[in-house]
């Protein structure tokens, strides 16, 4: 109100106007005014139109892009299920395939099941180890968390393509150690198909652990960023490892030696 | 002066008219904020928001994606459970004339397989691009963990929809998951068999994955998307700089 006295030409200051004349300066504002009053923030904006027309465009693009994707390539329907056809390789859905990689190494309810139940529940409880809320909202927290989540990928790939290699190379026998235990000592299942995997992969997270302390020196989010980066690698590579890789008898080949349906 | 009142402005100032849309047409304000709050879809949003919500390259809009897969998927999977039919014997034949026989029954299949590899992608993104920029940190931490149920759910959904074709794939496929799942120590021989109703995959484990498909677990996706959009209005909407 007191802004719109001061504008007024030749206006008196707004402690000068009485009750009566007040009302009448308001009338002279009647109508569409070019600038609206407002109660949006600097920062804010009506959702309507700015949110909503962001999400209709989102939506219309995804739902072109995938009609086109539905009108170029057909789901897969194979021959009629038959139990006493086993396909050779026998391979679970794409995103299971991480896990069936990792079965190939140790015993199945380790990487089946207790492997990928420790994994979500690590992830569930992220929240609650990092509660400092600095660097929210920014990609990677800052310039040295996206180093340490691109140190940590690199590790992380380089370690997972060595493992399969030289775990393919030595039998899958746990890199020959877990033959030694089972042949040379006569070690049960439990120690070398459970125990020495679990132990493998808990110490080459040791290692990151303290490649990172050493080389970064991390606040705890940006260790958890290294960690979660590793476990997003190992899912994807694994996922790769599994789908393009594993031919008859879950042997390595490269993916155009693949049978025609796994392609 | 007011403008000359056109065909549109008397049919949208219609009794008529209003007592469908309370609002009128929204260039002012008040018409923005009423569209949004008066309306059943639209009031998931607030009225106003935060410039930086509006970014796409902040969120690339993959929990809003993540939603619309499922929307898809909910449009594209009740056209298909009118033709398909979740019998051992008949189930690959109704796949079969889905594909061949039924007006767009190709497209319709086409669309339902490939948002549901694409929902699976996008929700595991989503949750990289909501860990990287650190959105899970109090007071959001309770809608991460819904977050992970959401994953965990996105993965049962495709997983039990994928046995349905009844094809070599989908028999194998599910034969190899379900014995991953058996492999549980201590429960996994009850875990298989509560799967797959049987010691093998048959008529027990299709019935058994397509109720889970088409009923249990959307009803329990429903529920879980409830929660965690209601949480992130609770919570400030969805996270920013400080």
């Amino acid at each position: 109100m007191a802004d719109i006295t001061q504008q007024m030409p030749g206006g008196s200051p707004a402690v000068a106007i009485d009750e009566a004349k007040r009302q009448k300066l308001l009338e002279l504002v009647r109508g569409r005014a070019l600038a609206r009053p407002t109660d949006l923030a600097e920062d804010e904006v009506m959702v309507w139109p700015s949110l909503v027309v962001v999400e209709a465009v989102c939506a219309t693009v995804f739902l072109l892009l995938l009609l086109a994707a539905s009108v170029l390539f057909n789901a897969p329907l194979t021959a009629r299920a038959n139990l006493n056809q086993t396909p050779n390789p026998s391979k679970a859905p794409w995103y299971f395939l991480n896990l069936q990689e990792l079965l190939l190494h140790m015993n199945a309810g380790v990487a089946g099941v207790i492997i990928p139940t420790l994994a979500l529940g690590a992830i569930a409880a992220i929240p609650y180890f990092d509660r400092s809320p600095l660097g929210v909202g920014i990609l990677g927290t800052s310039s040295k968390g996206r180093k340490i989540a691109g140190f940590s990928a690199v590790f992380t790939t380089v370690v997972l393509i060595g493992m399969i290699l030289l775990d393919e190379a030595s039998g899958r026998t746990q890199f020959f150690i877990g033959g030694i235990l089972r042949t040379q000592f006569g070690a049960p299942e439990f120690v070398y198909n459970q125990m020495l995997p679990m132990g493998i992969i808990v110490v080459l997270i040791g290692v990151l652990v303290t490649l990172v302390q050493v080389i970064f020196k991390p606040t705890r989010r940006e260790m958890i960023i290294a960690l979660f980066t590793a476990f997003v690698i190992t899912y994807v590579v694994l996922t790769i490892s599994g789908t393009s890789f594993r031919g008859e008898g879950q042997n390595l080949v490269f993916p155009w030696q693949l049978p025609r349906e796994h392609h | 002066m007011a403008r000359e009142q056109t065909l549109a402005d008397k049919l949208s100032s219609s009794s008529l008219w209003r007592s469908v849309v309370r609002h009128g047409y929204p260039d002012t304000q008040r018409n923005q904020a009423l569209i949004i709050a008066s309306n059943v879809f639209l009031h998931i949003h607030p009225v106003k928001i935060k410039r930086y919500a509006t970014k796409v390259t902040y969120t690339f809009c993959l929990g809003g994606l993540s939603f619309f897969m499922f929307l898809v998927l909910t449009g594209t999977g009740v056209l298909l459970m009118f033709y398909y039919i979740p019998s051992a014997d008949l189930a690959y034949q109704s796949m079969k004339d889905i594909e061949s026989s039924v007006t767009f029954g190709q497209l319709m299949r086409n669309m339902h397989r490939w948002s549901a590899q694409g929902m699976v992608i996008v929700v595991f993104l989503h949750m990289c691009r909501v860990f990287y920029t650190g959105s899970y940190k109090p007071p959001r931490e309770f809608n991460w963990v819904i977050g992970v149920l959401l994953l965990v759910t996105t993965f049962l959904l495709s997983f039990t929809g994928y046995l349905l074709p009844w094809d070599q794939l989908a028999l194998w496929a599910i034969t190899v998951g379900t014995e991953i799942g058996g492999a549980a120590p201590f429960v996994g021989n009850q875990v298989n068999l509560v799967l797959r109703g049987d010691f093998e995959i048959g008529q027990n484990a299709l019935i058994r994955f397509y109720t889970l498909h088409v009923l249990f677990l959307p009803l329990v996706a429903a529920f879980l998307m409830a929660v965690h959009f209601w949480r992130i209005r609770k919570d400030g909407g969805i996270s920013g700089p400080l």
